[in-house]
């Protein structure tokens, strides 16, 4: 376990040193926020649209915003350029637990998860929005949003280590956007049309959504948080066992 | 440091396969070495013949499709985290994090090695006096000179004061006045009782630093000795014609100098 702390703590001071990246993970996503906001609250008042529970369209549109700032992370392109400049065959020639080497990564993305989670709410509370499940809520929805972060860089960090190229990397962090837009990320689920319910039903990130949703604009809704961590639970596990097989068969 | 039989190094019969699409490349064939504890041995062959494969294999970094290698007595394929602790490596690109200082890296390494703190940072700073970059070591290693990088390379790989360094070409690209200091920096390690296995493209290097070598050509080894050896077994086949290594050279992979130019270099320090 050293290790991977040892290594996380080497993974956050790299971010560190690269703050542009930092800015970029912030800057897209709260673009999206606004723009869609801006777009679609004269659509849905407050007053007169049940599901905002009372508060206006930027609530509704915030999980999208923090998904999106948890799948903007860098390591797998830190990672790329690791195995490419040979530094990631130096740490495989040490007498560490290939896990570490996996985990160190994700130990960075987890710290790096909650403060820009708790930045984004923090700055989304000055424009009328408010956690409605309070301050249990408030750390509940750090606490999904981040663990979606690391699974999700996970999973690029996979790709980086099958391909060992930044532009695959890259491209696999389009994958996604599909997955997001299948979702009720502008209305609720059952205001969708039947093709998109279907679909979005389906899609394991809507339930992740609902749940965050659900810590937003209600008191805690167990029936729609549990399905959001279970999804998170579900595809870490399922991460974590590709990486470390993938890692341990790397050549 | 001495295994009980006095050998560092033991490969029989090496071999690794890759798959390329349908095809299958055979990058090492069958390669047999013995390197004694406290000698250096140099390694040489031109681009491709499967030096850095082999090292790689002994190394733990790539998986041995056939044969086996043994490390101070201990199974690479077996055992390979017990190799690890044993061994330093730095290969041919200078694998150094581009994010952190000098300092940080060796401090990190001694970490991961299992030192704390305050040992790490003590080791760190009689590297960095080892290899002349007291003056650097707050810098992210981004901003390094070539011939830095690879000083601090091999300040990394001797964290854990390991018993047997492998390096892989490790002046390629340097210019003549690192190459030196590279060069006195390995026999400094070496006279300390480290084993050195050394992969180099340079004749010369090898003629000055290594007591032994071994030439490899097409994943096979094809000659194997002492340099003063190999070049007075040439020389008596030649009718005591006076010869060089990079004739051995030539001899040992049937190639000509033309052909030569450019896989291996005859460059003086």
């Amino acid at each position: 376990m050293s290790a991977t702390l040892t290594l996380g703590m080497r993974s956050l001071r790299e971010a560190l040193r690269q703050p542009d990246a930092l800015f970029m993970t912030m800057f897209i996503p709260i673009f999206f926020l606004v723009v869609n906001t801006g777009q679609a609250a004269e659509v849905f008042p407050s007053d007169s649209t049940g599901f905002l529970e009372g508060q206006g369209y930027g609530a509704f549109q915030l999980p999208i915003t923090l998904l999106l700032a948890a799948s903007f992370g860098m390591g797998a392109l830190f990672l790329v350029e690791e195995i490419e400049g040979g530094y990631f065959d130096k740490l495989r020639a040490m007498p560490i637990p290939r896990y570490s080497m996996v985990l160190g990564r994700l130990v960075a993305e987890a710290a790096k998860g909650v403060f820009l989670a708790s930045l984004i709410v923090l700055l989304a509370l000055p424009f009328g929005i408010t956690i409605a499940s309070g301050p249990l809520g408030f750390v509940l929805l750090v606490l999904l949003t981040t663990s979606w972060g690391v699974v999700y860089a996970g999973f690029m960090q996979l790709i980086a280590l099958k391909t060992r190229s930044a532009a695959a990397t890259n491209s696999g962090g389009l994958i996604f956007f599909p997955l997001l837009f299948l979702t009720p990320n502008f209305v609720p689920r059952e205001m969708l049309a039947p093709p998109m319910e279907v679909a979005a039903t389906i899609n394991p990130v809507t339930y992740l959504m609902e749940a965050l949703r659900s810590l937003i604009l209600t008191d805690l809704d167990w029936a729609k948080i549990l399905p959001g961590f279970a999804v998170v639970a579900v595809l870490g596990a399922i991460m974590l066992a590709l990486n470390v097989r993938m890692i341990k068969g790397y050549d | 440091m001495q295994q009980r039989n006095g050998t560092a190094v033991r490969a029989e019969g090496l071999v690794k396969h890759y798959k390329d699409g349908d095809e299958t490349v055979e990058a090492v064939r069958g390669v047999d070495l013995e390197v004694s504890a406290g000698e250096i041995f140099g390694f040489l062959g031109p681009n491709g013949a499967g030096k850095s494969t082999t090292v790689r294999m002994l190394t733990t970094l790539l998986t041995i499709t056939d044969g086996r290698a043994e490390v101070l007595g201990t199974d690479v394929a077996a055992e390979p985290d017990a190799v690890r602790r044993r061994i330093g490596v730095a290969l041919q690109e200078a694998g150094l994090d581009p994010r952190q200082t000098g300092r940080e890296l060796l401090v990190l390494h001694g970490q991961l090695y299992g030192f704390d703190k305050a040992r790490a940072a003590a080791r760190a700073e009689e590297l960095l006096a080892l290899v002349g970059l007291e003056q650097a070591a707050g810098r992210v290693t981004k901003g390094y000179s070539g011939g830095m990088q690879r000083r601090l390379d091999l300040a990394a790989a001797l964290v854990h004061e390991p018993e047997v360094l492998f390096l892989d070409e490790p002046t390629t690209g340097l210019d003549p006045a690192s190459r030196l200091t590279v060069w006195d920096e390995v026999r400094r390690i070496n006279g300390r009782g480290t084993t050195v296995f050394l992969t180099t493209q340079y004749l010369e290097e090898a003629d000055q630093l290594c007591d032994r070598l071994a030439i490899i050509d097409d994943g096979r080894i094809v000659r194997e000795g002492t340099p003063a050896n190999l070049k007075a077994e040439l020389s008596e086949r030649r009718g005591g014609e006076d010869v060089s290594l990079d004739d051995v050279f030539l001899d040992a992979t049937g190639r000509s100098r033309d052909r030569a130019a450019g896989e291996v270099q005859e460059v003086g320090a």
